[in-house]
């Protein structure tokens, strides 16, 4: 059997670069420090560069003094009364001076244009909101505030009362189906509250697109032209823009993702009389809404009359004009 | 050295210079015939008689053989090696000095030889491996190619509907032939997706928009890639040496218009003028950054083609991809859009401003040329191939209508290799060209 074999004599076991490993130890010392330096300066470069490429054009600065919401009230001025859109209007102004925001009223007349024949006037809110954005393309919330509601609490701000990460956490709705009572899809159970862009509630029978925030952006025109598109509008949802966003809603996730359902006190309490309140979602006082809702449907019912009470205590307590 | 140690070597010398008694490796060894007996003695006294360093250093072959020897590990025992060492350093340098004159000569022919080896392997290594290495680089995260996915459609209509023929399946192997070799040599993946008929879309009356599907999927299982192309099966590559970053990503701002009123069939009024829509969304090119490209297609003579079209990664892509198909919009155009999915992104862009800011067209021949035979007979140099300009894919759409699919795709094919020849096949045709025309000159005149 062989073994490894011990080796023979080498006439070159004493390599001749014996006394330049010392050198090339140097000269690898060096190579290495120039490794370094060249690396260092390479990051230095990498980082001027990353700086001076991601700094934004001067055109995207936000003025100063811009409005970080905008509230979107949407008059239809041929079904309303003046003195009814008087009270709103003043109702909503005093809000936002108080807090800085600014209003966007629009008329939905306006809008009719791009409508098609026979289509119910409540989908004006859609290019409603798409125009507020328009001319306010530096602010970054939307608060679309139905005609028949009223600012009952104007202390409570919206960016701590609804819009803050932590809050919109907090209080969203999880895991409940989205459109009540019993819709098989139900909103997300991990979204986090720096992607929520659009926050609404339900009440008894559906989603409210009523009152609702939405975020500036890209998704906020894909949400609206989408909801907007004159296929929804001509099929004869039964509740118009409302079923169409409980449609869209329900068949793109990429829509549900961006959705936060909060309980409906929270800006969306209705009124005694309005039907289709959620247990415990009716208005106490206090609360920061009062919305009367479906007051124009029924006959015995007059939006102006039964806000009219509200509207005075509001005055009492908040305009001591 | 330990005494089991010889026993298992041939003669040779000791570590210590001395040499193990032949008789010694006799005796521990089994039983040996005579002759072999003798032929060990016979061969240790050549080696006592000569001592071993004159074999050493004696043709480069041995030395080498040495050198690889040496490089093995070794034991060392003997404490009076040093000295011996030096003894024979110095005969070895004595041997080259006496050889030098005699070998210097043949040495270096023999470099220049060998030199020319080299040269050689190198070439031939070139030749056969270097598209290899470019390959595979391109492969690599450095190399980029892997940010590209084709997604090629197969089977269509296959399993439930029909099974498929000799044409079909002939069609097949070409054009997936066609797209795995682009794919290989720039390094993109490739993915080919199945569309049999299934359940889910058929009852629903939704074939066609399965696309959204298997773009979706791809996404998913491709991470880190940023463009999906999309061809239909009955699409040819023509150019393989066309890289799709040179030929449109490069250049994505200049090659593509997304101001559909450059060519617009469908008469689709551009841009959308609601006051209530933001400056964006009311220019006619969005923001005018290519970066905000996230669909790129083609418009033939009756609009959108989604032969062949590109899809990058993106929040927008995600949006297209979920709202393409609803069940509100297809209940009421099912009978409507003969092209599926087509006429649903076609109505998607007329109808929500959304769209616009992030798709962007290529002049038709740049991605979809069209066969004569499709959008009129072949003369619109906007639509059909012109062999002249190297179109770099033709898709040919409608073939399965009323056209012969596997003899367009064949003439496409072989259109393909003979205008990509190498220059070596160059050569030789136009060699047998130029003595075909001799010798057809010469017919002719015995003919005539």
């Amino acid at each position: 059997m062989q073994f490894a074999l011990p080796p023979r004599q080498l006439s070159t076991s004493h390599p001749p670069y014996i006394p330049s490993t010392r050198l090339s130890l140097l000269r690898r010392r060096q190579l290495k420090a120039i490794a370094v330096f060249g690396l260092a300066l390479l990051t230095i470069f990498y980082l001027l560069s990353y700086f001076s490429f991601s700094r934004d054009s001067p055109a995207d600065v936000t003025p100063a003094g811009t409005p970080n919401v905008v509230i979107v009230t949407l008059f239809d001025r041929e079904g309303l009364s003046d003195s009814h859109i008087q009270m709103i209007t003043k109702n909503r102004e005093y809000y936002a001076m108080k807090h800085g925001y600014t209003n966007f009223f629009a008329n939905t007349s306006d809008y009719l244009y791009a409508f098609g024949s026979d289509i119910p006037y409540s989908w004006a809110l859609i290019p409603a909101v798409r125009h507020a954005m328009a001319t306010h393309p530096y602010s970054t919330y939307f608060f679309h505030l139905n005609p028949h509601a009223l600012i009952m609490n104007p202390d409570i701000s919206v960016t701590s009362h609804v819009l803050d990460r932590k809050r919109i956490e907090s209080l969203m709705l999880k895991d409940i189906p989205v459109v009540p009572p019993d819709s098989v899809i139900k909103t997300f159970s991990h979204v986090k509250g720096n992607d929520v862009e659009f926050i609404l509630s339900q009440d008894k029978e559906d989603l409210t697109s009523d009152n609702f925030f939405i975020k500036q952006g890209d998704w906020a025109h894909f949400l609206l032209d989408a909801w907007f598109d004159p296929l929804y509008r001509s099929y004869g949802f039964a509740k118009a823009e409302k079923h169409a966003l409980d449609h869209i809603v329900q068949w793109h996730p990429t829509i549900l993702t961006k959705m936060a359902l909060f309980p409906q006190r929270v800006f969306n309490a209705y009124s005694k009389d309005s039907p289709g309140a959620v247990v415990n979602g009716t208005y106490q006082d206090g609360d920061f809404i009062i919305r009367f809702s479906r007051c124009q449907t029924y006959d015995n019912r007059d939006c102006e009359q039964e806000m009219q009470p509200f509207y005075k205590s509001w005055q009492k307590s908040h305009r001591q004009n | 050295m330990p005494p089991s140690r010889p026993s298992s070597r041939p003669p040779s010398p000791l570590q210590g210079g001395g040499w193990s008694s032949p008789g010694l490796t006799i005796g521990s060894s089994s039983p040996h015939t005579l002759a072999s007996w003798s032929g060990e003695t016979s061969k240790s006294d050549d080696a006592r008689v000569y001592p071993s360093f004159s074999t050493r250093n004696s043709g480069f072959f041995s030395r080498q053989k040495r050198r690889l020897s040496a490089s093995l590990p070794r034991f060392r025992f003997m404490p009076s090696r040093d000295y011996q060492e030096k003894e024979k350093l110095g005969r070895g340098r004595w041997q080259l000095k006496t050889r030098l004159v005699s070998v210097l000569g043949p040495l270096l022919r023999r470099t220049r030889v060998r030199l020319l080896l080299v040269a050689i392997v190198v070439l031939v290594y070139y030749l056969r491996f270097w598209t290899g290495v470019v390959e595979s680089y391109r492969r690599t995260s450095l190399g980029g190619g892997k940010s590209v996915v084709i997604i090629v459609a197969s089977n269509i209509e296959g399993g439930v509907m029909e099974w498929k023929g000799a044409r079909e399946w002939a069609i097949e192997r070409v054009t997936l032939r066609n797209k795995r070799k682009y794919a290989k040599h720039w390094g993109h993946e490739l993915e080919i997706v199945n569309l049999v008929a299934r359940k889910k879309y058929a009852h629903e009356w939704r074939e066609g928009w399965e696309k959204a599907d298997m773009i979706r999927e791809a996404m998913r299982k491709y991470p880190n890639a940023e463009w999906f192309w999309w061809l239909d099966h009955n699409t040819f590559i023509m150019e393989y040496s066309n890289s799709l970053r040179n030929h449109i990503f490069k250049n994505l701002a200049s090659v593509t218009y997304r101001d559909i009123n450059v060519y617009n069939p469908l008469n689709i009024s551009h841009p959308p003028n609601h006051f209530f829509l933001d400056p964006r969304s009311r220019s006619p090119d969005g923001d005018g950054d290519p970066s905000s490209i996230s669909l790129i297609l083609s418009q033939d003579c009756s609009g959108f083609n989604l032969g062949s079209f590109f899809m990058r990664r993106s929040e927008w892509s995600d949006r297209l991809l979920d709202i393409w198909w609803d069940p509100v919009l297809y209940e009421q155009k099912h009978m409507e859009w003969e092209h599926k999915e087509q006429d649903s992104l076609e109505h998607l862009y007329a109808h929500q401003p959304w769209i616009r800011s992030g798709v962007a067209f290529l002049p038709q021949r740049h991605i979809n040329s069209f066969p004569p035979g499709a959008c009129g007979d072949g003369n619109d140099p906007q639509i059909h191939y012109k062999q002249h300009d190297r179109d770099f894919l033709v898709n040919m759409a409608g073939c399965e209508f009323g056209r012969d699919c596997w003899a367009e795709l064949y003439q496409y094919r072989e259109l393909s290799n003979w205008i990509n020849r190498t220059h070596w096949e160059r050569f030789k045709d136009s060699l047998s060209g130029f003595w075909k025309s001799i010798s057809g000159s010469k017919e002719k005149e015995k003919h005539s």
